[in-house]
């Protein structure tokens, strides 16, 4: 009798020589971890519905200079604060006269890419970090783990500011700082699951046979920890967006001519006595964006949660099921 | 107990020492130096070179530093450069107001989300637990900046029931009655934020304690179910929800930040914005140590407090929860 693991730490018992893994009856492979949880999120509403809204901010974010009506930086004093709904300007103009809704279109582009862009970059520096924290620990993992430290105990709002402030409020200093100041996260989480997964009986083989520290790290390990990886990817996107619009309307952020959500709030602030929808507009759309990016996240994440298998609010467990059953 | 307490201290001042090097670190790297604020233009190199050596700044960064740390250890945080005040004189004041702001919201938002928390946790999914949810998906995707905004146009600007910003208004300095009524949107928008995230943590911890046999051996023994919830079950999930509103407050103290930008509110955060633009170095390293110091002596209390209230937890393990 042999002894075979799988991949979600079941141990099957085989009785057939050499070892092999049963087939199961119809005689298929078992659907993946991945198809399971495809399936799994596109069954639920709220994440699905997010995906469209990102996908349609993302659309209006690549092709804005053919979405919005108007030149979104055309000054014209002549039309200088026109009410909503005016013929040709359906959110009306701000105070020198640019259309209201191709500066909210071109404003996507800022969100989307800083977004993105510091998702993307945490996730990799993250990554790498509490990667190596994890799989060698010893001094390196204390170094590595005293730099989170430090990084956790300066507030990443005043971070960015200091930053943006000293080194001057350009785009590419303002995603440096938004990756440098949010890979944390990803990086203790990382550890965290390294630690857990080095343990396994297969890296334990995959060592026995002489795969280097690196395929074991690519090839068995960040493979494993993926799901949660991609849930925290997806949820930074959000708070990047929160953190270039809260800069943005510091003044620290984005600077006109150019513009962004933030930007947009704070000139709206500014005229509020004048037009009071101005504010609402681009901080809808900031709720919309985030909103969105937080339900696909959360969707991801029940897609890969084994225990959230059935998350059906009408089949609602009994009251003896839900407060005595684990 | 004691081999414990003396590594998390030694951790803290470690990463303290950590911090001053990299704020004070960032502050020499940036473009110009500190040179650049103080120099008026058009001043001659010989008058640089002279208020240069005033200001200590042509010697080595390192001894710098040392001069710097040095004074912190005896109190002193320096000067501006613009008319030269004392830094204290300007920042203890502003501690003030953000504590004010801050305890009121805090403190508000623990009195709603703690009780809502418990109370969803036991009738999971109804409807005031989806409207908790709600208002939870709202206040992580909203820009908190924004809602303050919008309130300030209604409340304010339209209604004309509350005051659009600041503290006081002219003339009412020290009165009670128009500090609450300037409160009263800030904490609004800081109370719904931190509600957003409290009830969620009051939730879950109740409902990972409400699973453990312990709870079903009270529930078995027949006693009522509000002692089982208030007796046994609460006073387990306490111990994490407070650790990590604890845990919180530094943090909030830094986003308020945007929060008193909104309402002109004469705090920490927007004397820290103001002062990053104007390029006070000495305000910022302040105002970052301090918060720093606020943030690392939270963790280390939360640690110790944790291990001092739940006898569960082991001090042994290597690295403890902080690492």
């Amino acid at each position: 009798m042999s002894q075979v693991q799988l991949q979600d730490d079941t141990v099957v018992e085989t009785n057939r020589p050499g070892g092999q893994l049963p087939t199961n009856p119809v005689g298929q492979k078992p659907p993946g971890l991945w198809t399971t949880a495809g399936k799994k999120f596109m069954r639920n509403p709220y994440a699905v519905g997010g995906l469209i809204v990102l996908l349609f901010f993302i659309g209006i974010a690549v092709f804005a200079d053919w979405v919005a009506p108007h030149d979104p930086a055309k000054i014209d004093f002549m039309i200088t604060n026109l009410p909503p709904g005016t013929e040709g300007y359906v959110l009306g103009t701000d105070e020198l006269g640019r259309d209201i809704l191709s500066r909210l279109i071109h404003s996507s582009r800022v969100s989307m890419l800083v977004g993105f862009s510091v998702a993307f970059a945490a996730v990799v520096i993250g990554t790498l970090i509490g990667a190596i924290s994890g799989y060698f620990g010893g001094w390196i993992d204390t170094c590595f783990m005293r730099l989170v430290d430090v990084m956790n105990s300066i507030p990443s709002l005043f971070f960015n500011i200091l930053v943006l402030a000293l080194f001057g409020a350009e785009f590419i200093y303002m995603i440096l700082i938004l990756s440098l100041t949010s890979w944390t996260s990803v990086a203790r989480l990382v550890r965290g699951q390294f630690l857990q997964l080095r343990e396994m009986q297969y890296v334990e083989a995959a060592r026995a046979i002489g795969v280097s520290h690196w395929g074991i790290i690519t090839r068995h390990l960040i493979r494993n920890a993926m799901a949660p990886i991609i849930v925290y990817a997806t949820l930074m996107v959000g708070s990047a967006i929160l953190s270039e619009s809260g800069l943005s309307y510091l003044g620290l952020g984005i600077q006109p001519p150019e513009t962004s959500w933030g930007l947009m709030l704070s000139k709206a602030q500014e005229f509020m006595l004048v037009d009071p929808l101005q504010a609402l507009y681009p901080g809808l759309c900031i709720l919309l964006v985030v909103l969105a990016v937080n339900f696909v996240g959360d969707g991801i994440r029940d897609a890969f949660d084994p225990r959230k298998k059935k998350k059906n609010p009408k089949r609602r467990l009994n009251k003896w099921n839900a407060t005595s059953s684990k | 107990m004691t081999e414990y307490l003396v590594r998390r201290v030694l951790q803290a001042v470690l990463v303290l020492f950590l911090i001053t090097v990299v704020s004070f670190g960032l502050m020499h790297a940036a473009p110009g130096g500190p040179l650049k604020v103080m120099l008026s233009p058009g001043m001659s190199p010989e008058a640089q070179l002279i208020q240069m050596k005033n200001m200590g700044l042509d010697q080595p960064v390192y001894i710098q530093y040392m001069k710097w740390v040095g004074n912190l250890l005896q109190g002193d945080l320096g000067h501006t450069f613009k008319n030269n005040v004392p830094v204290g004189d300007i920042l203890w004041p502003t501690v003030w107001n953000t504590f004010v702001l801050m305890s009121v919201a805090w403190g508000l938002s623990m009195l709603i989300a703690i009780p809502w928390g418990i109370y969803n946790s036991t009738k999971q999914y109804g409807l005031s637990d989806q409207i908790a949810s709600i208002v939870a998906y709202l206040g992580f995707a909203m820009p908190t900046f924004w809602f303050g905004i919008m309130l300030q146009q209604y409340f304010a600007m339209q209604l004309n029931l509350l005051p659009l910003s600041d503290m006081w208004t002219m003339g009412k300095e020290g009165q009670l009655s128009d500090l609450i009524l300037h409160l009263i949107l800030p904490v609004t928008v800081l109370t719904l934020v931190n509600i957003a995230a409290y009830v969620k943590y009051t939730r879950a911890s109740m409902l990972e304690v409400l699973e453990q046999d312990y709870i079903r051996t009270a529930r078995a023994k027949g006693m009522k179910e509000r002692r089982v919830i208030f007796r046994h079950a609460l006073r387990n999930a306490l111990i994490p929800v407070v650790t990590i509103i604890g845990l919180d407050l530094p943090t909030l103290v830094a986003g308020a930040a945007l929060t008193e930008s909104v309402f002109n509110w004469p705090g920490m955060g927007r004397l820290f914005v103001e002062m990053a633009v104007a390029r006070e170095y000495s305000v910022l390293m302040s105002i970052t140590l301090l918060i720093s110091l606020m943030v690392i002596i939270g963790n280390l209390l939360a640690d110790l407090i944790y291990a001092l209230v739940d006898p569960r937890v082991q001090l042994g393990r290597k690295g403890g929860r902080a690492a």
